[in-house]
């Protein structure tokens, strides 16, 4: 059947190619993983993206800089606010313009909400790979109130399209604040119990500890983002890094784990909802009045001609944008720095040496997102 | 006495024998939609979601026959260079042994007229032993299912359920070994009797419990040791390529299993349908007492299910083999000690 590629690669009799995808049940999107077993062992692996390539890059060129602001949503549905807020803080730096102090406030809770959400329905998907669907299960109840509350304010559960030049699209809704400090109160004892189910039970232990260690050294040359490169004991993180909004007046602690390995990669997550929690408890307080959007013509927007690199800390690791105008209506070129695709090409090198049965296990705690991959 | 001789008489009818094993099989299957409907319903409590509730009422009680109306009008397909005989065969094979299984297990005893009447399809002196081998032909329908789909992931699951049979068998077969000793007979209506005269053996070894309930589970194929269907990593293992009723007849052979096997575990370790000493007073019919262990032995099963990540196949073996096997010996050489001491 697919005598033309193995014999290309030259197989040893006691091994198997084995093509995982583009369709497979671990998958969160389609992309190609080409695995030579041996028996059980991962002998090499190749990784093949862009079956879904749907030319982002190039649609945003052709839009309006409003226009734009949809279409970065679909990216990844899992990071909107934050796809929208690189953009959108790109095009203010070369407008020459600052959000609104009450725009911050909102922005930033925004984010980190969507980092919990995100990081919930990550852990959740790593769950079931390893077959846990019980825990799957649990964190998508869990996600359902913080969607709500994205939902309250932007009227969108997963493609917000929020945040806009200078400012949001809409106020904070009456009962906001109420609502959040209720609901993420009830998040956090229900995470640090799936913490604490997650750090004791033995047959997880056994599944996730010293399985697919990314090294320090490794994680840095690849590039790797977010998460999954603060697991492997990198302290990187774009809010320390390089503060936007209103992370250079925060307190919240950037989330290391020593190993690298799964477990680790996992736990990073669990404490960064914890910590995203901590974030919007300190910012929901403060939030000043006055008006959350600048007042200009959002369809006469025309930036100076230049270019801009902007990036945020997305769930999934650094999301940068590199935006080039040319005083025109539209932009002239956008490029997308992806986290997901540096986190999935670290995919094949992992794999080398594994069981087949841990590639469920390491690839979905790369959290990597296909969607954001194939942009 | 006359009505028992006019049963006696009516079950030499051959008909009369046909129409009674219609009624038992039909009894099997629908203990094993009950188990299904059972985990559904379970599994959503634990998962905090209702479970099935839309056909049959709130408690959706008319699932199964929803689910069956759908597999048998769904299209058969079998792979082009698929071994077809073999590929057939898979499912039909484990349905059979499950029922050869079912045949051997005693479900009670009824009074009546001062004699007691056995409840079970038939009896024989080695009922512990036969119920062991036609459980491991279900282990080759398992493996002609992977084998003749011609399917890599498949093959892999088959490859595993080789893997696990090997490791587990041995302290299965050991378990009921001991239980064999202690007992003195291989017969499930003596296991029980002695269980009545002593004491339940989950008492007498418990590691014999432990090591049997595991390896059971193991053998079963349910969380956490489903490696060979792990959906995340082989798809649906050996039944990737099986649809319709085809993946009906295995699937059904799976619940029986767990069935046939939960009904071991009572025999064996719990006594049967012998009630507990301190509610000796209190007259609970003998086939009562056995379903209702039956019921409490499936929903630990189900917790199991709920409660568990899936472990990886290396980690399967290596339990069945570095800790089941050793301590399956230990039970053994305990058992055979307490029953001299015993007798």
């Amino acid at each position: 059947m697919n005598g033309e590629i193995e014999t290309q690669i030259n197989l040893k009799p006691s091994e198997m190619l084995l093509h995982l995808g583009p369709q497979h049940p671990l998958q969160p999107g389609p992309f190609l993983l080409d695995l030579v077993l041996e028996g059980e062992t991962v002998k090499d692996a190749t990784l093949e993206m862009g079956f879904i390539h749907k030319g982002i890059e190039k649609i945003l060129e052709n839009r309006t800089y409003l226009q734009c602001i949809p279409i970065t949503d679909r990216m990844c549905y899992l990071a909107s606010i934050s796809n929208n807020e690189v953009f959108c803080s790109g095009v203010e730096s070369l407008m020459g313009i600052e959000p609104t102090e009450r725009a911050k406030y909102i922005r930033t809770i925004m984010l980190e909400l969507t980092r919990i959400q995100s990081h919930l329905l990550g852990i959740g998907e790593y769950a079931t790979d390893i077959g846990f669907l019980s825990m799957f299960l649990w964190m998508i109840r869990e996600r359902e109130p913080i969607i709500s509350l994205l939902e309250m304010v932007t009227g969108a559960r997963l493609n917000h399209s929020f945040v806009r030049f200078g400012g949001v699209a809409y106020d904070l809704p009456a009962g906001f604040k109420e609502k959040t400090l209720r609901t993420l109160n009830e998040i956090r004892k229900k995470v640090e119990k799936h913490d604490e189910i997650m750090s004791r039970d033995s047959v997880y232990l056994k599944r996730t500890k010293g399985v697919g260690v990314l090294s320090r050294k490794a994680a840095m040359e690849l590039g790797v983002a977010g998460p999954a490169m603060r697991g492997s004991g990198v302290d990187y993180d774009i809010r320390k890094v390089d503060p936007y909004l209103l992370y250079p007046d925060l307190d919240f602690k950037v989330i290391t784990a020593p190993n690298g390995d799964v477990f680790d990669r996992v736990k990073v997550r669990l404490s960064e909802i914890l910590e995203s929690i901590y974030i919007i408890e300190q910012c929901i307080d403060m939030i000043p009045g006055g008006p959350f959007k600048q007042g200009y013509n959002p369809y006469l927007i025309k930036p100076k001609p230049g270019e801009v690199y902007s990036r945020v800390e997305d769930p999934r690791g650094e999301m940068g944008m590199y935006i080039v105008s040319d005083g025109t209506f539209k932009p002239y070129r956008v490029k997308v720095r992806g986290p997901a695709f540096a986190t999935m090409q670290a995919l094949p090198p992992l794999l080398k040496g594994a069981y087949m049965a841990d590639n469920a296990a390491i690839a979905s705690s790369m959290d990597s997102c296909t969607s954001e991959v194939d942009r | 006495m006359d009505y028992i001789q006019l049963a006696f008489d009516l079950l030499g009818n051959p008909w009369i024998r046909g129409v009674v094993g219609l009624i038992v099989v039909g009894v099997i299957f629908f203990s094993a939609i009950v188990m299904v409907w059972l985990e559904r319903k379970f599994l959503g409590d634990i998962q905090t979601r209702p479970g099935p509730n839309r056909v049959g009422g709130r408690f959706g009680l008319l699932q199964l026959v929803a689910d069956a109306i759908k597999l048998f009008t769904k299209e058969d397909i079998v792979p082009e260079n698929a071994d077809k005989p073999v590929h057939a065969g898979g499912p039909i094979v484990a349905l059979t042994s499950a029922f050869l299984m079912a045949v051997a297990v005693p479900y009670g005893v009824v009074s009546f007229e001062g004699s007691e009447y056995l409840l079970a399809v038939t009896t024989m002196d080695i009922s512990a032993l036969y119920v062991e081998a036609v459980a491991a032909v279900s282990i080759i329908a398992l493996f002609m299912a992977g084998w003749g789909s011609n399917n890599k992931y498949s093959l892999l699951g088959a490859f595993r359920n080789i893997a696990r049979m090997l490791g587990y068998e041995v302290p299965l077969g050991l378990a009921v070994l001991s239980v064999a000793v202690m007992a003195q007979s291989l017969d499930f209506v003596q296991i029980v009797s002695r269980q009545e005269q002593l004491a339940w053996f989950i008492f007498m070894q418990p590691l014999g419990f432990i090591v049997f309930g595991v390896a059971l589970l193991a053998d079963l194929g349910r969380i956490p040791f489903d490696q060979i269907e792990a959906e995340e990593e082989l798809i649906a293992g050996v039944f990737t390529e099986y649809s319709s009723m085809r993946w009906g007849f295995a699937f059904f052979a799976e619940y029986l299993h767990a069935i046939v096997g939960a009904c071991l575990v009572v025999i064996l370790f719990l006594g049967g349908w012998s009630g507990l000493p301190f509610l000796g007073t209190l007259f609970i019919p003998p086939v009562l007492w056995f379903v209702g262990k039956v019921f409490v032995v499936i929903m630990v099963m189900i917790w199991i299910r709920g409660a568990l990540p899936r472990v990886r196949i290396d980690q399967v073996t290596d339990l069945g083999w570095k800790v089941l096997f050793p301590y399956s010996l230990i039970n053994l050489v305990w058992a055979a000690a307490v029953a001299m001491v015993v007798s």
